[in-house]
């Protein structure tokens, strides 16, 4: 399939003067595995509900697999799979009477994979739906979306409530999927599940997408973390171009450097550095430098109120 | 200060608050729905006293009613006894009072099930209980705040009625208005305890309210025997309906009668708080089982699931309603036999059962069997709206299925569903009335029970409507239609109601077939309503977000 998995253009939805998705540019290629971070209310899952045409854009359009969201949706869906966020279904059937009819509707079904991921996920397909924990239900929405074997698979939150071993399986599925060349576009929490299954990252803030890239190209553009030991005088590094965030703790100094490192390392060449280590940020902390280290903005912004 | 003053303001919502909160959430939502239901209690009962004062003006007019109905064990057995029909006291427990126990007892057991299962179904329930309270003293509160409910309900429909009996021509006095609408809601406050009870047996709200709506069934079976002149009124105490009966409002008032009232709801609600504390929250008491081998056959698509999500609940009204044609069709020759006459004719028309002989009883049943295939279809759209506001639609249409599809499917299923209640109700009729050699044909009582079907459609589709342009009130439209039309239809019978207003009930709009032939124009126009809500809010729904709760 050549077209281009999810295209949007200006996507656009406001509930009155809310914007819950601003003009969202996106393109995600055949095969990527694509995560897409924001913290609740970013407007993930509005994007997901746009992109199945569940909910109309006030602005801009949607494609997939240059299948217009709103005008063809059902030509769409025949090529994605779904996994939504709450894991609600019809109490009084079985897992695997939920599983036949979810197949069904979607219309293709991997059955020798559906068996293997019932045993992968160890559900108990007997149990009635009502019987099932959050996490059982979840399992079985999982592998409904997976069975598929579909050429997108859209998930919004999809392991919420899985225990760790249960997360392991669901990453084993994920690389499955992607070594088959199916595309996966992965609204998450979880930051080290996304770094650990995804090429590319979008982050979603207040409706509006702020970064997408590889972590390497998010890395480049972020600031690296230098932590220096000195065993004599600390030299001012506050001023070395490039520089911020400058913490001085004892004969320890804790900064980060944005740009060329050569203007500090000058500066540290020419002082008494015992040890010296440097990494690049985590995506926990890519994404905590759009929304503030801790709550602490929050808190700010709303005394500010 | 300020800080003397917040920790005065925190004691005091403490020390009020954590041991009431359950108690005060369920009062506030149960005394809504009360006060809204006393409203309709009251005004159905002004209507009634009123419009006799009007209609039946004379002496000669008022004997001729009470001589129509006042020794008709038949209409009895229906209705319930008719003495002193030649006075409003008499005229209006007659008239009004059967409907208004059998509403009243549909509302306690719906706001208990749902006030009690459903929060346990939600799993809001677990947030309450994770605060200062037990399961145990959380049903006890739960219980107290029904009772308010209960008490909204007859504060109001005591008041207009005290108020219509100021009337010098209806001359209710307070004490005994007072007491009428304390027997009209004596059957709510027995089943919302009756509710309370089966929501401990039961594994979902939808069970606990079949449960409940199954024993008010045999409640009314029960009486009605006991009411049809066959020797065996003793078994009146046997039904809490007969109880209700044996208050008397208004023309012999039995007060001993409230015994049996109070010592059941009582021993209900005392069972049900006990199996409360007893029981671990979301268990049921009757076995659900929790496993079951896969029935895949009609697993195939959003119509075989809306089937197979219906069935077990289609299949007991169906019963209800089968039930319901044979006790009707068996009574109808007995009751008819009385019937005849101009005058009485005259005075039957009046109350909505033109014709004469069995044909007209059956005409009033036929009605009764409207209602009940209107719920249903009220119930058809209430249960499609909540696969929306679930969010369980979402896995349907998040798939290959277009939105006409699932609607359209659903709607199709609801008219089969319809249309298959109407042709069961008229075979039952008929079965009933043939044993007892009524003389009325098969051909002519499916006929009656097709003629059942339109008003169910008409509310279908403005239903559907009401999905398509304001999904979150859908409810709110098809009951309040419904509710609406009921009452136009039980006050309007008397005939002193503006044609503007009768026009709006989906029921006056019905011909009461078998006693005259179906208006078949005036049912292609209720069916062809249907058609275009159900169109136009298939185009507003296709066109719309999905909405959840």
């Amino acid at each position: 399939m050549a077209a281009t998995a999810i295209r949007t253009e200006g996507l656009t939805k406001r509930y009155g003067n809310v914007a819950a998705l601003d003009h969202l540019d996106l393109e995600v290629a055949p095969g990527e595995v694509v995560g897409y971070l924001g913290p609740n209310g970013a407007g993930k899952t509005t994007t997901i509900r746009l992109l199945l045409g569940l909910i109309n854009p006030t602005g801009g359009r949607g494609e997939i697999f240059g299948l217009d969201c709103q005008r063809q949706p059902v030509e769409a869906h025949r090529h994605l799979a779904f996994v939504p966020g709450e894991a609600n279904l019809w109490p009084s059937l079985t897992g695997a009477e939920t599983l036949h009819l979810l197949g069904r509707v979607q219309g293709h079904v991997d059955e020798a994979y559906r068996d293997k991921l019932v045993a992968r996920f160890d559900l108990d397909p007997a149990k009635k739906v009502r019987a099932y924990s959050k996490g059982n239900r979840q399992k079985v929405i999982l592998i409904a979306a997976l069975m598929t074997r579909a050429d997108l698979l859209v998930l919004d939150e999809p392991t919420s409530g899985l225990d760790p071993l249960m997360e392991q399986a669901f990453r084993q599925s994920i690389r499955e999927a992607r070594d088959r060349g199916q595309t996966v576009f992965l609204s998450s929490h979880i930051l080290s599940e996304v770094e650990a299954l995804c090429d590319r990252v979008g982050i979603l803030r207040e409706g509006k997408l702020v970064e997408i890239g590889t972590l390497a190209q998010m890395r480049h553009l972020s600031a690296l973390t230098v932590e220096a030991t000195f065993t004599g005088p600390v030299p001012d590094l506050s001023r070395v171009p490039g520089v911020s965030s400058v913490q001085v703790n004892g004969r320890v100094v804790r900064c980060h450097v944005r740009g060329p490192v050569a203007p500090l390392l000058k500066v540290l060449a020419n002082a008494d550095v015992t040890h010296l280590v440097s990494r690049e940020p985590s995506l926990e902390e890519l994404f905590l430098a759009q929304y503030g280290t801790d709550g602490q903005d929050r808190d700010a912004r709303h005394a500010a109120r | 200060m300020l800080h003397a003053e917040t920790a005065a303001r925190a004691q005091g919502r403490v020390r009020k608050s954590p041991g009431a909160v359950v108690a005060r959430l369920t009062a506030r939502k149960a005394a809504r729905s009360g006060v809204i239901w006393g409203y309709i209690f009251g005004i159905a009962i002004a209507s009634s006293a009123i419009s006799y004062t009007r209609i039946y003006k004379t002496q000669a007019q008022r004997e001729a009613l009470a001589a129509a109905y006042g020794s008709n064990k038949a209409t009895g057995a229906l209705f319930g006894p008719a003495p002193q029909l030649q006075t409003v006291a008499g005229f209006t427990v007659f008239k009004i009072s059967m409907t208004l126990m059998i509403l009243g007892a549909v509302w306690g057991l719906l706001t208990s099930t749902r006030l009690l299962r459903g929060e346990e179904d939600s799993g809001r329930w677990e947030l309450l209980l994770a605060g200062q309270t037990t399961r145990k003293g959380a049903a006890i509160q739960a219980l107290g705040g029904l009772g308010a409910g209960a008490f909204a309900l007859w504060a109001l429909t005591a008041l207009i009625t005290a108020l219509t009996g100021l009337d010098s021509q209806v001359g209710i006095a307070a004490g005994p208005a007072l007491y009428l609408a304390l027997a009209m809601v004596a059957t709510a406050v027995m089943f919302l305890a009756a509710g309370a009870l089966t929501s401990q047996l039961a594994a979902t709200r939808r069970q606990a309210a079949a449960y409940a709506a199954w024993f008010l069934g045999v409640s009314y079976a029960v009486r009605m025997i006991a009411d049809a002149g066959v020797g065996l009124h003793a078994l009146v105490w046997v039904s809490p309906l007969g109880w209700v009966e044996e208050l008397r409002p208004l023309t012999a008032p039995q007060p001993l009668a409230l015994l049996p009232i109070a010592v059941f709801t009582a021993g209900l609600a005392a069972v049900a708080v006990r199996l409360a504390g007893a029981r671990d929250v979301g268990a049921s008491i009757a076995a659900d089982r929790a496993t079951s081998r896969p029935h895949l056959r009609l697993l195939a698509g959003p119509t075989g699931l809306a089937i197979r999500l219906v069935r077990s609940a289609v299949v007991s009204w169906w019963a209800a309603i089968a039930v319901s044609g044979l006790l009707f069709g068996f009574i109808a020759r007995s009751a008819g036999g009385t019937l005849s006459g101009a005058s009485v004719q005259q005075v039957l028309s009046k109350l909505g059962a033109p014709g004469s002989g069995a044909d007209a009883v059956l005409g009033v049943c036929f009605l009764l069997l409207a209602a009940l295939v209107a719920f249903a279809a009220a119930g058809q759209v209430t249960a499609a709206r909540s696969e929306e506001s679930g969010g369980r639609l979402d896995h349907l249409l998040g798939r290959p299925v277009a939105r006409s599809r699932w609607l359209g499917g659903r709607l199709l299923v609801a008219v089969a569903v319809l249309l298959a209640g109407s042709v069961v109700a008229g075979a039952f009729a008929w079965l009933g009335a043939a044993s007892q050699h009524a003389g009325v044909s098969f051909p002519t009582l499916v006929e009656a029970g097709v003629n059942i079907v339109p008003p169910a459609i008409t509310i279908l589709g403005i239903g559907a409507l009401a999905l398509g342009v304001w999904p979150r009130g859908t409810s709110i439209v098809v009951y309040t239609l419904l509710g609406w039309s009921l009452l136009v239809v039980i006050i309007g019978g008397i005939g002193a109601v503006s044609h503007w207003i009768l026009d709006t009930s989906v029921f006056h709009q019905m011909a009461s077939a078998p006693a005259v032939s179906p208006h078949w124009a005036a049912n292609g126009a209720m069916v062809a309503i249907g058609l275009a809500g159900a169109l136009i809010g298939g185009i507003a729904f296709h066109r719309r977000d999905l909405r959840g709760e």
